[in-house]
Parts: C-alpha cells; structure tokens; sequence
C-alpha cells in the first residue's frame, strides 16, 4: 500500500493518510479498552480480595521492573529520535536510533522473560492464584504488544531501507512510533498499578 | 463547510475499473455494496437457523412436561438462539449489511474508507457462526447468550467454541465501527456538514462509536473466559479467588451499549422512512441526530441494570436505576419527533410505512416495560421471569427486526433494481404484527405471574397461555416463508425499479438501482439539508424523479 502512496498526487495522498491515521487512532482506543478491561478486572479483584498478594505468592519485585522500564522509556526516547532524523532527511541515524530502538525492545522482553523465569521458579504461576492470573495477563498482553511492536519497527526500518518511504510521505513510520509510543504509555499504567501500588 | 461547496478538489476523482474475476467480483469483493449483500445473505442464513431453535423451544413449551427435548438440549437451544440473534443477526444486519449498503451512498462515497478491512470484517463472520453452531457437536453452550461463570467455567468444549465465535464477532465489529466512523468524519461529499448528513448516517456514526469502544470490552472478557476454562487461570470462578460478578460488570460494559448498537441503526432506518412517506420534512432534525449521540453516551453508564440480583450496594444500584430510566428521555425525544412527522403528514401507506408504524408501537411497548425494569424493587420481583423475555423480543424483536424488515423493503428496490410485491409485503406485515404480539404480549402476564425463563417445563397453571403463545409463534416462523416468497418473486420477475421509486431525496436515491460499482459518476455537491420535501433538490451536478409514483 505503501508504495501506491509514491504514484498519487499530494492531495489524493494526504486524504489517505488521514483517513489513515484516523483509523489507526481509533484501533489504538480499542486498544486502549482492552487493556481498561483487564486493569478493571485487575483492581476489581485485588479490592475484593481479602489480603495482596494472596497468603504464599511471591510478588515480581519492583527493582527488576524499574530497571526494565527504563529500557522501555529510553526506547521510546530513541523511537523519537529516530522519527525526527527521517523528517530531516539523516538517514544513517535514523537507521541507528532505529535499531538501537528494536533492541531496546528487545531487551525489555528479555528482562520479562527472565522476571517470568524467577517468578516461576518461586512458584508464582498464572493459574496458581488471582494475583499469577492478573500479573501475567496484564504484563503478558502488553509484553505480546511489545513483541508486535519490534516487529512492526522491524518491517518500517526494511521498508525505509528500500526506499518505500519520502521525507513528505511515510505515514507507516507514524504508525509505527504511534504504536511504540502507545505501547510505552501502557506501560507507564501497568508498572505503577502493578509494582508501585503496595 | 461553506467554503467546501466551491472548492474545486473533489476527494477520490478517480474511478478505478471494477475487479473482473468471479472471486474478485462475488467471493473477496471489496466493493461495499456486494459485501452488504454477503452480510444479509450470511445473517439471514443464520436467522433461519436461530430461528428454528427457538420454534424447537415454543414446541418443548407448548405443554408442561413435555419430554420433546431433554433439559439439557433445551437449554442449549435458548443459549445459541440468543447468541446468534445477537451477534450472528441484528448486529451484523443493522451494521455490517445495512451501514455498508446505505452508509456509503447516503454521504456520497465512492466506497469505505478501508475496503479491504470491510471485506476482512465480513470474512469473521462465517468461520464464527460455523464455530457457534457447530458448538453442538460437543455439547453447546447452556448458559444463555450470558454466559455466567462459574457455570460457563464447567460446561464441555462447545462453550470454548462460543468464546471464540463471540470473539471473532468482536473483531468483526469493532473493524466494521472504525471503518464506517472513518469514512463518516473523512469521507463526505463536499458541502454535507455534520447538520446536513442524513439521520441514517447520523446512527450509523454513534452505533460505529460504540461498536469500536465498547466492543473491546467484549474482546477482554471472553479472552479471559476463555483463558480460564483452557488453562484455569483464575478470574471468574470463586473457588479460587476470583470473582463472577467481574464476569458480568466486564460483559455488561459491553452488552448494554450493545443494546444500543442494535437499535439505533433501526431508528435510523425509521427517521429516513417516515419523512419519505409522510412527504413533509422530519420533525425535528436535530433533536433526532443529538438524541442518538445521547443515548449512546449513557448507554455506557447503565450497565449494572443487568445486575440488580448480583448483590450490588444499594448506593450502586440507585445511580443505575436513574441513569437507566435517563435513557429514556432522548429516546422519548425521537418517538414524539417521530409522531410528529407523522402529524400533518401526507401518508403514503406503503410496506415500509407498515413495518415503521410497526416499529413505533412494538418498540414504545418494549421500551416502557424497560423503565419498569430499570426500577430496583420492580426489577427485583422480575428478573429472570418471562417479563424480561417478553421485555427484550418487544425491543429486539419489535425494535430491531420491524425496523430491519422496514429498511428491507424500503431499499431493496435500490439493492436488487426490483421491487417488492407489496400486496405479500403487507400480508407479511400483518401475520408477523399479530403473530409477534401475539407470541410475547401474554409473557408479560406470566412473568408476573412469576413464570421463570430458561427452564424447559413449568408448572402447568401457565399451561393454556404456553400453547396460545406456542401457536403463535409457529405463526410468527411462518410469516418469513412470505417474505421469502416475496424476494424470490421479485428476483425472477419483479418490476423494474427505476432510480428512485419512492420519491425520496437521499444522495442513495440520485443514481441508478442497484447502483454502479463507482456509485456516483462525478461527487455530489451538498447544497443543504436532505429532508425539504416541495423544495428543489439540494444537489448540485445532479437531477432525479422526485414524484412519489404508487406501486400498486
């Protein structure tokens, strides 16, 4: 689609990429929904719940987060610098933040699956309780938005490679650091509900 | 908005050459139009379907003690039937066949704003109703169309399957909502502000909004109903901690707006009717397009209605109650905007008028038993009798279906190029009003009689009512073979429509029927409001028969 986007003329363009970004805008409200939902269900549970974490359930701890969290916010720094190096036409930084970006996001899973590998360990499971269920469907779906995420960076930095987008039209750069940026601000949610809230 | 009539740049000038291949053409079409036709095909399939579970149930409950299903297969039926008349019908009816037929053509696009999504869209909706009633096989669903934990979290595999069709439905829906709230806010043709939009679109946009919002929320609880009974993580079931009352806050948060997304369509439906047949201008525009934005905003804030024997805290209960009964306010506004159109009016009795004046009684019935619903100590006394089933088919059915049936006949001359046989349509008309007050009406005396839903038998003092309204509703069943009749006739040898039989003024009525695959040769230009009946056409580049001709 994105290399028909190089065939049309600049109004016809810019009417796409609105519609465009509207639509992308609006699947990230429902986005954002789901996540309400569970964090609903989350903060429902854990207020009805008679002690939190219940009685022999290891919490995740808060240190191993905080330093996994600032991976994720110097990623979404990254992602930004990456955006403004395409609008002013550095393409080698660009490609630079760009990668620094996806390993980032890469880095941050790496830290999840090593946090999941000590919680299991210590026997904190998803089904061994209400807090395994809500921790690890929160952190889950937002750790496969991540992953989506390093794809989606992955598939724009190839497509920029090969000339897909001009510093005029590159509405799927937008997107994807619309969705990193979203996917950071989730996380901002998860980590204070999930570790800061004691 | 002014400035937009002279501007020059008419959006999407270009006319792409339509697909040539068969699959292209009928199969993947991304054509709006074609896929509106696949979604009435598809649900009307499975209207059929659902609706023979329930004359399956009727026959069950034709007698006390019948032994014509097993309590179990009873309860599956009740379960699927409502499932599929919710997701697998209306909703997809009134949204994806209607939105997509009309919605386009009315704001004088060329297509959706994202075709491909709408063929996506429509592509869910197979592979779920498959799932839903293939759910049989390994014991559906028995927990009605709800589908409560811890119950739900017990039964076999079907129920897994429901998770999943539901699920794909809500994708579905939440796709089709973004597409058309798109191609409503971007997609217009030059000079139709907001306040010049017809009042179907106006629905289509709210109904859209909440398909998106609230649909989502839908997504989430399912996923975790599902996760549950797959893995046994712990969200709903009490016995490990979790909590069925999640369950139902999460569903409801979803299934109330969803209410609304399957009614506001049919008011549309009805507000573009009436001033047609009436031949005057709808009674007030704005109150009808600001009354719809309204309802579907409170529609998010009365969920807990739906809960009221779930052991809520009285001071949650009360702001439920009066937001509930505040619901009833706009729609008040469009039901009197409606009579009064009516009022002075020059009524043309065609089919559609039937089903709207239909509509108007039926729907005003069902809404009235909901403000008594939405009263606490009322509610108390009725929830899960017969008041409720009769309650919801007054509203779904008398709501939603007439307003469906009223938009087919109105706008099946444009889909297909041919009419309708009105002679049958108004045979239709009369079996289904009888038969449909008939079949619910006397459910309102039981349930207060204290008749609950979703039990196979009862005790036989209700026995006399079951059989008259048993009867009835194979009546009701039977009155669809007419329409059926009546569509098939049309298609082998109904009379041309022409561009614009009823006279109406819409952009959908400014072009030939069935439409071309560009549908509009070059972009209206929107002079003002489409309701000025006796004024000239508020179109510029365009020119149509605005004399109301009798069909009969």
């Amino acid at each position: 689609m994105a290399t028909h986007a190089l065939t049309v003329d600049d109004a016809t363009y810019q009417e796409v990429r609105d519609q465009r970004l509207l639509g992308f805008l609006f699947f990230l409200i429902s986005d954002v929904i789901i996540f309400s939902s569970f964090i609903y269900g989350y903060i429902y549970l854990r207020s009805t719940a008679m002690a939190w974490p219940p009685p022999g359930i290891e919490p995740a701890a808060l240190y191993m987060a905080g330093v996994n969290s600032i991976v994720l916010f110097g990623s979404g720094a990254t992602m930004h610098y990456a955006m403004e190096f395409f609008k002013h036409g550095d393409k080698r930084k660009f490609v630079g933040y760009m990668i620094a970006t996806i390993i980032l996001g890469l880095a941050f899973l790496g830290g999840q699956a090593f946090e999941y590998f000590n919680l299991l360990h210590a026997g904190t499971t998803w089904p061994s309780s209400i807090y395994g269920a809500a921790f690890f469907t929160l952190t889950g779906l937002h750790g496969f938005h991540v992953f989506i995420g390093v794809i989606f960076l992955i598939t724009v930095l190839i497509q920029a490679q090969r000339g897909t987008y001009t510093q005029q039209r590159y509405f799927g750069l937008t997107a994807g650091a619309l969705y990193w940026h979203f996917v950071d601000v989730i996380w901002v949610a998860l980590f204070s509900l999930l570790y800061v809230w004691k | 908005m002014q400035a937009a009539v002279g501007t020059a740049h008419v959006p999407h000038g270009h006319i792409h050459p339509p697909p040539d291949t068969f699959i292209k053409k009928y199969i993947f079409s991304q054509d709006h139009k074609v896929i509106a036709v696949q979604y009435f095909i598809t649900s009307g399939l499975f209207f059929v379907l659902a609706g023979l579970l329930a004359e399956m149930m009727r026959a069950q409950l034709a007698s006390a003690n019948n032994t014509l299903l097993s309590p179990t297969t009873y309860n599956e039926a009740y379960s699927v039937h409502g499932s599929a008349m919710v997701w697998l019908v209306i909703i997809p009816i009134l949204t994806g066949a209607f939105g997509n037929l009309i919605m386009p053509l009315q704001i004088g696009a060329r297509d959706v704003a994202f075709p491909w999504l709408n063929m996506f869209s429509f592509w869910l909706l197979p592979p779920a109703g498959i799932l839903l009633f293939g759910s049989f096989i390994w014991g559906a669903p028995e927990a009605g169309w709800t589908e409560y934990p811890p119950i739900s979290l017990e039964q076999s595999f079907g129920t897994s399957m429901w998770c999943m069709a539901i699920f794909l439905i809500g994708v579905s829906s939440t796709i089709t909502g973004l597409n058309f709230l798109v191609t409503i806010i971007k997609m217009r043709a030059p000079g139709m502000t907001w306040t010049r939009m017809p009042l179907f679109v106006w629905a289509t946009a709210v109904t859209a909004f909440l398909s998106f919002i609230a649909t989502a929320n839908l997504s989430a609880a399912l996923l975790g109903l599902l996760i549950e009974r797959t893995f046994g993580v712990p969200f709903y079931d009490p016995a490990k901690g979790g909590s069925p009352v999640l369950w139902q806050h999460i569903f409801w948060f979803y299934s109330h707006p969803a209410v609304y997304i399957m009614i506001l369509p049919a008011f549309g439906i009805v507000s573009e009717i009436l001033p047609t047949f009436c031949r005057r201008p709808i009674f007030g525009y704005k109150a009808i397009a600001y009354s719809s934005v309204a309802i579907g905003l409170v529609s998010f804030a009365v969920w807990a209605h739906h809960m009221f024997t779930s052991g809520l805290a009285p001071w949650v209960q009360l702001p439920f109650m009066i937001m509930t009964m505040i619901v009833g306010i706009p729609t008040g506004v469009k039901i009197f905007s409606w009579v009064a159109t009516l009022w002075g009016g020059n009524i043309r009795l065609t089919t559609p008028m039937y089903f709207v004046l239909g509509f108007l009684s039926t729907f005003t019935f069902g809404g009235i038993t909901g403000i008594m619903l939405a009263s606490v100590p009322a509610d108390v006394h009725e929830h899960a009798t017969y008041f409720v089933v009769a309650h919801l088919h007054y509203v779904l059915f008398g709501g939603s279906v007439f307003g469906i049936f009223a938009g087919l006949y109105y706008w099946w001359p444009k889909m297909t190029g041919r009419m309708l046989d009105e002679t049958l349509g108004k045979i239709h008309f009369w079996l289904m009003f009888v038969s449909f007050n008939a079949t619910f009406l006397p459910m309102h005396w039981i349930g207060l009689e204290g008749m609950p839903r979703r039990v196979s038998t009862y005790d036989p003092q209700y026995q006399d009512t079951n059989l008259f309204i048993s009867i009835s509703a194979f009546v009701l069943g039977a009155s669809m073979l007419v329409f059926a009749y009546n569509a098939i006739k049309s298609t082998l040898s109904g009379r041309e429509a022409g561009q614009n039989p009823w006279g109406a003024r819409t952009l959908e009525w400014m072009i030939p029927s069935p439409p071309p695959y560009y549908n509009f040769e070059d972009i209206p230009v929107v002079l003002s409001g489409p309701y000025d009946y006796g004024k000239p056409l508020p179109y510029r580049e365009i020119k149509a028969d605005l004399d109301y001709k009798p069909i009969v």
